[in-house]
């Protein structure tokens, strides 16, 4: 009872450490490839204790300032799904593929906000999201559907154990794992699919009219938010890990490739980006759960 | 006692406020070419957690770079309104101290703290980056101190700032 | 006792009859009969909710005895029925006010109660026929009350559904040739001692018939018109519960008739699956994402809900046609949800266009201020029905991908998830273009709806949740079901599923809760935090620029169509187009039929002149032209 507590507190916060120790990685690292000195490691921190801090906040109406909360709540939901090492925490309550729906509440939620702060830049920002959403989860339903079939398994705390001893699904499955790094990717919203918020076209798209402490809910909600793509994908192809140092250094070294290719990419058009998911990684995708249905 | 902590979380509250600045994305006259030079590699600005953001919900600073002729001052009045408190504003070159090389014009307005507070002014035409930083800088003593307060002034002078868009402005 | 199924079956009949005939003196005692009768019927309904009757013997016609029965999966469907009338009973109290016709618009309403009633309740083909001519006759007339485009709309209904019918006629017809019985014991037996031929012939003549009614692609056509031009509550019962009963005749063809042992003997097997239930899956499965992909690009709200109708239908048929226990248990329990929300969402849109006038989405907008009660109903609705956790929708869809996952047809999983992901793109344009977003000036005197018309919503929106989180509710009367049908249910309790047997697990209550906790912990965030303060919607980032009341400054028209561009290319042709062109050569080739009949007597015997000189030519020739 004491542990499940001790859990339940501890979780989130250790999710947000990473998320926001990630977040202020990739502020850095992208300053020194720009040869720059960069913000200080904790700057994330402090925009959003800035943010939450303001002194007068605004508001369009209660699904606006619900909008945030929803996207927030959900990611906290979403991390409960998603096991670290030596804990399953409640993936007996939802699979693989329940956590691809659970994983979605928050976007509708931010959407819900968006769309009620009436401005059309964000309209148009959560159009452009949910359309690359559609882009991007036709090769991720394969991908997962691969990963199910390999290991006859739709838990993924089994899945996770399935891949002990160095056995991971991206040695098993690499053309799979390729295809779920871009989705992965994709679904970060980095550069070239960063469409979403793309500052120049529509104006940071949802969070346009968020200001004050909307905008540090949403900043809190996008550290969890790189904590849960970051986790899913090592729990799903990089074997989880024996403990939570191995954990973060895998999901460092997945998130220094992510920034890596993040600062030196323009970006898409969102059509154009739906068609490139569309195209390679869905066949890739294919080929690759057809050599699992072939090859069992 | 209590009045001594609370005095206390207000400053740390600043110490901690000064170090992200966002910068609203607004530019109104040439003063915006520097900008690229200060948050570029160069000058890199975002060292001291100064970034440029995109709408004035979301920004601290409005930097007014440059010349305000009526027709902007205008959209300066309805962005800063729609930013939150605390606001600081950045008065940028010489033109919103005195109107500038335009200190004739008809369609240009010459002392911007007669429409908006002003917290503080960079002077130069145009300022270096280095000045620009500094300029910053004294921005975060001046928070760091609970000195720029130009968002109270705004609300404590209403009248005082509303009369005089209204005469600029109708 | 013995007459208790008759009485439950009249009820509707009775009440219909009684309103038209009250509405002569008042129109209070047309409402009131109508009412009460509907909610008669419900409860009866719930005498039989333990208590399956398997022969109760109605009369006798052609030789045949005619049957009534009911089982659990026919109380399910007959719940469906008379809960999603009762409600458009309710509804249109309101939202057809005014209207002209309006005793013989619930004599029809109750009609089709009680006819879909009488087809859920069937115990042989010949009442099933019956009842299912009377609903498709007396929904016809429903359509068309929703004004001059609804007619057309309902020709092409009527038209579509008379070629579905008669090809069941035929199947019949076959049937009966054979055996002079049409109990569906004896039409079973007879089906597991006949041909293969014989039988795959059936199958196809009755799968036309509850394809059409169901509206699986490519029998889909009449539905984007019939759906948005009929009035608000037609529509939902025609989406609610006129396409469950399609799918209620799939099922009683699948495993009360032929039975999934009998369909694997009919073809070869290559798949997972019986060959004909895979041809079924696959149909359902494009169903999906072909009507998904057409949904995300309507302007039109009620088109729209149209094309969701579709392809959600879709998911039922799918979930009915794998064959397992967890798939036919997902197909139907996504039946009983569909109901649900498609009527909660119908009748939300129905209150919509009874404030506004206007179902196109493009003009309206920021409604929400207006009617946060229709709003609330819609967001339920549209959660369910996107399949997000911890709503109704996702409970019976999460069933069918693991059913899918289980039989290895992962194609049909990748079109279902599919469908499901591109299901928020539309939902979302829903909400937004109605509720969020800036309101238009005309509509700043826009106020909620009766009370009467928030009643269902209400009613909707609380069955939602409650079978999201307690899905053991509904999983009661289906295992039954299943039992009933010789299957083995599978396991489950009142929050979900333990799992097992390459099943995944899931407990609703744990998903609802801690989202619950996330909610409070963002909210005690956002709590501590300064001050909020409301401002105008005029009040907004343009870049600076001054919004003014006579600007519009809304995102709403072509939603999508960034993505349109993407998938514009693959819609240039549709079934809708083939079969008009059909009708068009028909046209043409009556057109010229009709000129042979010039009416003229010295044409006629010029014709027959013209044909016996021609028999003679022949016959001197031998009979021998080739």
């Amino acid at each position: 009872m004491v542990k499940n507590i001790l859990i339940a507190i501890g979780l989130p916060l250790l999710a947000f450490g990473i998320g926001i120790s990630f977040m202020g990685f990739k502020r850095k690292i992208g300053a020194r490839i720009q040869r720059r000195y960069g913000p200080p490691f904790h700057q994330p921190l402090l925009d959003i204790i800035k943010l939450l801090s303001k002194k007068s906040d605004i508001s369009h109406g209660i699904i606006y300032d619900l909008g945030p909360m929803i996207a927030l709540g959900a990611s906290i939901l979403t991390i409960f799904f998603i096991p670290i090492p030596g804990l399953k925490l409640l993936t007996g309550s939802a699979d693989v593929i329940a956590l691809l729906y659970i994983m979605v509440i928050g976007s509708l939620g931010m959407g819900l906000g968006a769309g009620e702060s009436a401005n059309p830049n964000s309209s148009i920002g959560i159009a452009r999201a949910l359309t690359l959403m559609f882009g991007y989860d036709l090769p991720f339903v394969i991908v997962i559907i691969s990963v199910l079939l390999k290991y006859h398994t739709t838990n993924l705390y089994a899945i996770t154990q399935a891949q002990a001893g160095g056995h991971w699904a991206m040695w098993v499955l690499p053309l799979s794992a390729i295809v779920g790094f871009i989705v992965i990717y994709g679904a970060m919203g980095e550069h070239p699919f960063d469409v979403v918020t793309a500052p120049h076209e529509v104006a940071t798209g949802p969070m346009a009219e968020y200001g004050g402490k909307h905008l540090g809910l949403l900043f809190i909600d996008h550290a969890f938010h790189v904590y849960i793509e970051l986790a899913l994908f090592v729990d799903l192809f990089m074997g989880g890990a024996s403990n939570i140092g191995w954990f973060y250094v895998k999901m460092f070294v997945l998130f220094l490739i992510i920034v890596f290719f993040d600062e030196v990419l323009p970006r898409f058009r969102i059509d154009d980006a739906v068609r490139f998911y569309w195209r390679w990684p869905t066949i890739i995708a294919l080929t690759s759960l057809i050599i699992v249905l072939i090859g069992g | 006692m209590e009045k001594m902590t609370e005095q206390q979380f207000r400053t740390i509250g600043n110490m901690l406020r000064k170090r992200s600045l966002w910068m609203l994305h607004y530019c109104t006259g040439c003063g915006s070419m520097e900008l690229p030079a200060v948050g570029t590699s160069r000058y890199d600005m975002e060292r001291f957690g100064v970034v440029p953001y995109i709408t004035p919900r979301q920004a601290d600073i409005l930097l007014v770079t440059g010349y305000v002729n009526t027709k902007t001052l205008r959209r300066i009045v309805t962005v800063y309104e729609q930013m939150l408190d605390p606001k600081y504003v950045v008065g940028f070159g010489s033109c919103p101290i005195n109107g500038g090389v335009y200190w004739d014009s008809y369609a240009v307005i010459k002392q911007l703290d007669r429409y908006i507070p002003v917290d503080l002014y960079i002077a130069g035409c145009m300022p270096r980056p280095e000045a620009i930083i500094t300029g910053f800088m004294h921005l975060m003593e001046l928070i760091d101190k609970g000195k720029a307060t130009g968002y109270k002034r705004y609300k404590e002078n209403l009248e005082y700032y509303k009369e005089n868009q209204r005469k600029v402005l109708e | 006792m013995n007459m208790s199924l008759m009485v439950l079956l009249l009820t509707p009949f009775t009440g219909g009859i009684l309103s038209y005939l009250g509405g002569k003196i008042h129109r209070s005692v047309r409402y009131t009969f109508a009412i009460l009768f509907s909610s008669l019927t419900l409860v009866e309904l719930f005498f039989y909710y333990n208590k399956p009757v398997n022969h109760f013997v109605l009369g006798k016609m052609f030789g045949s005895v005619m049957i009534l029965q009911i089982n659990p999966i026919s109380w399910l469907f007959a719940f469906i029925v008379t809960t999603i009338s009762l409600l458009a009973i309710i509804f249109s109290v309101n939202d057809m006010e005014g209207r002209g016709g309006l005793d013989f618009y619930y004599f029809e309403l109750m009609v089709v109660e009680g006819a879909m009633l009488g087809i859920t309740l069937a115990g042989d083909l010949l009442t099933f026929f019956l009842f299912w001519e009377i609903m498709s006759w007396t929904s016809y007339l429903l359509i068309i009350q929703g004004g001059n485009k609804s007619i057309k709309a309902g020709y092409k209904y009527i038209i579509m559904s008379i070629i579905g019918a008669n090809s069941m006629l035929i199947a019949i017809a076959m049937i009966y040739g054979k055996i002079h019985t049409l109990v569906f014991r004896n039409v079973a037996m007879l089906l597991a001692a006949s041909p293969h031929g014989f039988d795959i012939a059936i199958f196809v003549l009755f799968a036309i018939g509850f394809f059409v009614e169901a509206a699986v692609m490519p029998l889909h056509t009449w539905v984007s018109d019939a759906y948005s031009e009929a009035p608000s509550s037609v529509s939902s019962v025609l989406s609610g519960v006129l396409e469950k009963i399609g799918a209620y005749g799939l099922f009683v063809l699948l495993y009360a008739l032929f039975g999934v042992s009998l369909l694997g003997k009919l073809m070869p097997l290559r798949f997972p699956s019986p060959t004909i239930m895979y041809t079924i899956g696959w149909f359902a499965g494009i169903s999906i994402v072909v009507s998904t992909f057409l949904a995300i690009l309507q302007e039109d709200a009620k088109k729209l809900l149209a094309y969701s109708s579709i392809s959600q239908i879709g998911y039922v048929v799918l979930g009915i046609s794998i064959g397992t226990s967890l798939g036919v248990a997902g197909g139907l329990f996504h039946a009983l949800n569909h109901a649900i929300f498609k009527s909660l969402l119908f009748f939300t849109i129905g209150a919509v266009i009874y404030r506004t006038g206007t179902r196109n989405l493009s003009e309206l907008g920021g409604l929400i201020k207006k009617m946060p009660v229709t709003f609330t109903g819609t967001l339920f609705g549209i959660i369910a029905l996107a399949g997000v956790p911890p709503l109704n929708g996702f409970v019976s869809k999460w069933m069918i991908y693991e059913a899918l996952l289980q039989k290895k047809e992962v194609f049909l999983l990748i079109l279902a998830l599919i469908g499901s992901t591109g299901s928020f793109l539309y939902v979302y344009r829903l909400i937004h273009s109605t509720f969020l977003g800036q309101l238009p000036e005309k509509f700043k005197d826009v106020k909620e709806v009766p009370f009467l018309m928030q009643i269902p919503i209400w009613l909707l929106s609380l069955g939602t949740i409650v079978f999201g989180i307690w899905p053991g509710l509904a999983m009661n009367v289906i295992a039954r079901g299943e039992k009933f049908f010789g299957i083995t249910p599978i396991k489950y309790n009142l929050y979900g599923f333990p799992g097992g047997n390459g099943m995944g697990s899931l407990k609703m209550i744990n998903i609802s809760s801690v989202f619950i906790a996330g909610l409070i912990v963002a909210y005690i965030i956002f709590a501590l935090g300064a001050k909020t303060h409301r401002i105008s919607q005029y009040d907004n980032y343009a870049a600076g620029q001054v919004v003014t009341k006579d600007t519009k400054y809304n995102y709403s028209y072509g939603f999508y169509m960034f993505f349109g561009r993407v998938v514009n290319p693959v819609f240039k042709w549709s079934a809708d187009k083939i079969y008009l062109a059909w009708a068009r050569s028909a046209n043409v080739f009556g057109d010229y039929m009709r000129r042979i009949y010039t009416g003229n007597l010295e044409t006629y015997s010029s014709y027959i002149v013209v044909i016996i000189s021609l028999v003679g030519f022949l016959i001197l020739l031998g009979g021998k032209i080739w």
